[in-house]
């Protein structure tokens, strides 16, 4: 006698915020585990907040009276509180004294929440792990293209190349499009760390408000889809994988209830709810995936790194000289200065590599080819690749193109894996072990792409991206 | 009085350190000064043969801080300068297929264009660049591409290269099949844009005032979050304005108008968010030339007609809006 029975009818309506997930559900205590003690007792205070409690309403004495049962509320190790001042303070004593998360958990899910955890709690414990742990998912950066490029000659507003996103507007068309086959639950939350908006969906293929599934459906993290918004920028990055999606669009066109078409289907329907009349967007690739946001922000973001990495991040990070009115000449300052970060540490290190490094003339020179190539990328400022993939069409015969053979020629495929790709290859280069002046650009991170095919030094450009 | 030796030592050292780029500053700014450049190119000032000896030495250096001010000053009179710059790539940068040796020396060699822009605070943003490299058009003619920028993302440069830099491969012959194609079909709608001509200045220019008029659209909002009291916290420009959207909770000081909040919705900084105590919320739209374009105040009761006519009444100047507002509170308490 949980809730009053609901008529169960289909509907095209989104899952509900409100709808409540039974609190022993083993999978409900595993994605708290995930959160460590602080963030969970901030989660809980933001539940308890004034402005937010009527969204969140913990279980009180009063809600004793409605469900009669007496054994339970012998055997519950956590009596109902009379009041929510009552509740904060209890969780206030918790924030006061050191111990494990596990009290924490356990007091919310069988203490002022054991009538259940609503989808909104869960999204913000996502959320929550999400930005603690920002690595956690591998991100795709997708460009936002105009699909009607319309020549209009008055070029008068040219930032009207980004469509402007009006968060409920967007999700109000977005679950128009998709709400006769995909039922989902929408979250929408604020990054408190970077420049983006995060968009959590969570498809399910039940027609009904209050599905009869098991809980377990609506906690797969399989049917969870992240889409993040950065500011003022026509990207957007998913946790979709989008080589995934492309196969399946063209192996099946009839509609399959899987997590991943249904997943298609909610990438699909993202341009159109951000098309307006006479303004239509596609979702074009553009062959970047990493699993830190801060690279997709530098690498495809809004700041100036976009289109200069590489050599060509001295431009970006304005290191090449100072502001006009600088009266030192530039080659008398160093990049570190520039960008004001002349801390201890940084000072120290860099003073012992010199002395290290101006032993012979060999290893300064390979010094100043290390710099040209890769500017300061990978050492000042970094976008971190944890993933490179390049192919390479040379032919292995050297320079001689004039044959035209490709059935027999194999091509060179190269994966780069760990915490920083680029930057490994700057040591690398740093060391000798790669020659600095000869290595093709691709090296250093220039096109900022995470796949990329190459011939003779150069990117091909596959599609557009 | 104990104090770590460690926490001694540092402080020591970071005091050194800008006692050392102070000295940098001032001796070079003793370099470049009037008088100083004056009185060595002068042949008639007496000198003895040390002082000769002096010049000698110090001459690379002055050289050296002579064109480095002429460029500042360059840099300041026409804000666009153009420099040269050498791809380190052993590859060459551009993308035409071309294996000769020379020209792959040609494809190194980029033509870089340098903005700056001064901020309200008499402060220069960092410069923006714009890197251009020369391929080889149809013509024989070598044509300019963008090829590396810092313009951020929300200026078009695809858009801005299309229109200034065609390059004749692109646009020329296909353009023109698909512009007869299209009047066959659409014959209401007139080819507007007959095969234009590479244009750098205008290219230049069109960027440069688009870049300028963000810089000023930022430096009026700052405007008039200071005339609202909020101080702002840095001199790095790009972070005060915008750390207000982050939070979202920067509620301004109390003031005449009852707004609560007035900040930028976006980092291009055109369309400025408003909130008042009493719930209502509006935003009003940046042009470029600096007026207040439309202006929307919804509250619990619908439209707010008549505030939205005092924002964009009057003269329209967005740095007078916050006057207007509070004349409008006046007559309508």
């Amino acid at each position: 006698m949980a809730r009053p029975k609901s008529i169960r009818a289909p509907t095209t309506a989104s899952l509900p915020s409100i709808l409540r997930i039974p609190s022993t559900s083993p999978s409900v205590s595993k994605s708290f585990n995930k959160l460590s003690r602080q963030a969970l007792l901030d989660l809980v205070f933001q539940w308890l907040d004034d402005n937010n409690v009527d969204s969140f309403p913990p279980y009180l004495e009063r809600d004793q009276i409605e469900n009669t049962d007496p054994d339970d509320e012998e055997t519950s190790p956590y009596p109902a509180e009379q009041t929510i001042d009552d509740i904060r303070n209890a969780y206030q004593d918790l924030q006061d004294r050191k111990g494990g998360k596990r009290e924490v958990i356990d007091r919310v899910l069988e203490g002022d929440w054991r009538h259940g955890i609503t989808l909104r709690q869960l999204a913000m414990v996502d959320i929550c792990y999400m930005e603690d742990y920002p690595a956690s998912l591998r991100w795709t950066a997708l460009e936002l293209a105009r699909l009607d490029v319309v020549e209009d000659t008055q070029t008068s507003d040219l930032s009207a190349c980004l469509p402007r996103v009006h968060a409920s507007t967007f999700l109000k068309n977005l679950q128009q499009l998709i709400a006769p086959l995909v039922k989902a639950h929408y979250h929408l939350a604020r990054s408190a760390s970077l420049p983006l908006t995060f968009l959590r969906i969570l498809v399910t293929n039940s027609p009904y408000q209050h599905p009869r599934q098991l809980p377990e459906t609506l906690m797969d993290s399989s049917r969870v889809i992240y889409i993040a918004f950065p500011d003022s920028c026509p990207y957007i990055y998913t946790s979709i994988s989008s080589t995934g999606s492309k196969t399946s669009t063209s192996a099946t066109t009839a509609v399959g209830t899987d997590t991943r078409s249904l997943q298609r289907i909610v990438r699909d329907a993202i341009p159109k709810a951000l098309s307006r009349p006479q303004e239509r967007y596609t979702l074009k690739a553009t062959s970047l995936s990493a699993k830190s946001l801060q690279a997709l922000l530098s690498l495809r973001g809004p700041s100036r790194s976009n289109a200069a990495n590489g050599a060509f991040s001295i431009f970006a990070d304005a290191v090449v000289e100072g502001s006009p009115l600088d009266p030192r000449p530039a080659n008398t300052v160093s990049p570190e200065e520039y960008m004001n970060r002349s801390d201890e540490k940084e000072n120290k290190r860099t003073e012992d590599e010199d002395t290290k490094n101006t032993d012979t003339h060999a290893a300064k020179k390979r010094k100043l080819a290390v710099h040209s190539r890769f500017g300061t990328s990978g050492s000042l400022s970094s976008a971190p690749l944890d993933r490179f993939d390049v192919r390479l069409l040379d032919s292995l015969s050297g320079r001689d193109d004039q044959e035209p053979s490709e059935d027999s020629q194999p091509t060179l495929s190269l994966s780069f894996a760990g915490n920083d790709v680029i930057s490994g290859i700057r040591k690398l280069a740093e060391l000798g072990i790669v020659d600095a002046e000869r290595m093709p650009s691709w090296m250093t991170g220039e096109e900022g792409v995470s796949v990329a095919v190459v011939n003779q030094g150069r990117r091909v450009a596959k599609d557009s991206g | 009085m104990e104090s770590d030796p460690d926490a001694d030592i540092s402080s020591i050292r970071a005091e050194i350190r800008a006692l050392q780029s102070r000295k940098r500053f001032l001796s070079s700014s003793l370099l470049t000064s009037d008088a100083l450049q004056k009185h060595l190119s002068n042949p008639n000032t007496p000198s003895s043969a040390k002082s000769q000896l002096q010049l000698a030495e110090a001459s690379p250096l002055l050289q050296s801080a002579n064109t480095h001010t002429e460029s500042n000053h360059h840099r300041i009179a026409f804000s666009t300068t153009a420099f040269p710059f050498t791809d380190p790539s052993p590859h060459g940068s551009s993308g035409g297929g071309e294996d000769q040796n020379k020209d792959k020396k040609k494809e190194k060699n980029l033509l870089g264009v340098r903005i700056d822009i001064c901020a309200r605070n008499g402060r220069f943003a960092k410069p923006y660049y714009v890197l251009l490299k020369r391929v080889p058009g149809p013509d024989g003619q070598r044509r300019l591409r963008v090829h590396r920028h810092t313009i951020p993302a929300f200026i078009s440069m695809e858009k801005l290269e299309r229109t200034y830099l065609p390059t004749p491969s692109q646009t020329g012959e296909q353009e023109q099949r698909e512009g007869e194609e299209e009047e066959e079909l659409k014959p209401w709608k007139k080819k507007k844009r007959p095969n234009r001509k590479p244009d750098l200045h205008a290219f230049v220019r069109t960027l440069r005032r688009e870049l300028v008029s963000w810089q000023k659209r930022r430096d009026a909002v700052g405007l008039l979050r200071e005339k609202l009291g909020v101080r702002n916290q840095d001199s790095d420009s790009e972070q005060d304005i915008f750390s207000d959207v982050k939070d979202g909770e920067g509620w301004l000081p109390i003031n005449s108008m009852g707004l609560a909040s007035l900040s930028p919705t976006a980092l291009e900084a055109r369309y400025v968010r408003l909130e008042w105590e009493d719930g209502r919320v509006g935003r009003f739209k940046l042009s470029n030339t600096g007026m207040v374009e439309r202006a929307v105040v919804i509250g619990d009761q619908g439209r707010d007609k008549m505030l939205e006519a005092a924002m964009t009444g009057g003269d329209g100047r967005v740095e007078s809006v916050l006057d207007r507002l509070g004349q409008y509170t006046i007559s309508n308490p």
